[in-house]
């Protein structure tokens, strides 16, 4: 067989497929128009006014409530409202949250109040772990194991012997994590 | 926020780092909270029944102490973040201020106002700075 004859039966059985199909889609649109032909048939046998409800969704159709219904779909569609899914960023970068000066305060606070060696009512900003807190060294060192696991970052020991005082934590804590207010 | 040990560290200092790795270490093996604090409550105990031992029995517990620590290290032990061997150690690289300093003036000029606070800053540290330790010695400025 050569090339052309090999083309010219694929063109014959192509056409005859193409007969097929349009046979096929004769035979859709015919179907398809006789369910046209049949609703009006069925409406037909509704009275009047129950094609009105039929149609109508809205009760109130007055413009104003129209113009509502229409303004509320818009704008649950506007551009910003797309825009915002479409620039959501697909990377969540975590981070911590964002620190005061106050916030650390109330953390360590918290942190030495939960502590069952340290008297709350005795516990200031200013007070003295070892002189008016009566903590002993090893207490002191658990004091700075709790601020490492409250702020999540080492405190070697040669800073550590030097936090001797809540503020003294507070403003380390500050320093180390860039808080200036 | 020296790392680099400047003196000889004193036995007590000694001790207090020694309880603070037994520590992490307990923690590093008991997962649970609960137990980790049991094991804990115990390590202190053995802790406070030599407090009042004298120096030379002091610095041969130490030493034990420390070689029983190095016996039962975690083979994994649990980080920081930040700190060696944690997992986002040196991520963050956080560039030295005289960067800052080396800009082109034309980059500066987008930065008008924090440029001209960080040049009034530098008049004022130069004025703390010869308040604090005098006048430099004109024969130690400039260049060798």
């Amino acid at each position: 067989m050569s090339f052309t004859q090999v083309a010219r039966s694929c063109g014959r059985f192509a056409a005859a497929l193409n007969t097929v199909r349009i046979a096929k889609t004769v035979v859709q649109t015919q179907s398809r128009m006789m369910h046209r032909i049949a609703m009006p048939a069925i409406g037909s046998q509704l009275t009047q006014k129950q094609m009105f409800t039929i149609r109508n969704y809205s009760a109130r159709n007055t413009l104003e409530e129209i113009e509502h219904r229409v303004l509320k779909v818009v704008s649950a569609y506007d551009k910003d409202s797309r825009c915002r899914w479409q620039t959501q960023s697909l990377r969540s970068y975590s981070a911590k949250p964002p620190l005061s000066l106050k916030l650390i305060n109330e953390r360590v606070l918290l942190v030495l109040k939960l502590y069952d060696k340290i008297d709350p009512s005795k516990l200031n900003v200013n007070s003295h772990f070892i002189n008016d807190l009566g903590l002993d060294s090893l207490d002191h060192v658990e004091v700075i194991m709790a601020m490492e696991d409250e702020f999540g970052f080492e405190i070697p020991d040669s800073d550590a012997e030097k936090l001797l005082k809540p503020a003294d934590i507070i403003k380390y804590v500050a320093d180390k994590e860039d808080v200036y207010e | 926020m020296a790392q680099v040990p400047l003196a000889i560290v004193s036995h007590k200092r000694q001790v207090c780092s020694l309880y603070k790795r037994a520590l992490r270490n307990l923690e590093a093996w008991y997962d649970r909270r609960d137990v980790y604090r049991y094991r804990a409550v115990q390590m202190r105990a053995r802790f406070d029944e030599n407090k009042n031992k004298d120096v030379a029995e002091g610095m041969r517990l130490l030493a034990s102490g420390q070689k029983e620590l190095f016996e039962t290290k975690h083979f994994q032990p649990r980080n920081f973040a930040n700190s060696p061997g944690g997992c986002a150690f040196e991520r963050e690289v956080i560039l030295p201020d005289w960067v800052l300093d080396y800009w082109h003036p034309l980059e500066k000029a987008q930065y008008p106002e924090y440029f001209a606070k960080r040049e009034q800053r530098k008049k004022e540290y130069v004025a703390w700075w010869e308040k604090q330790y005098g006048k430099p010695d004109p024969s130690d400025l400039g260049h060798h």
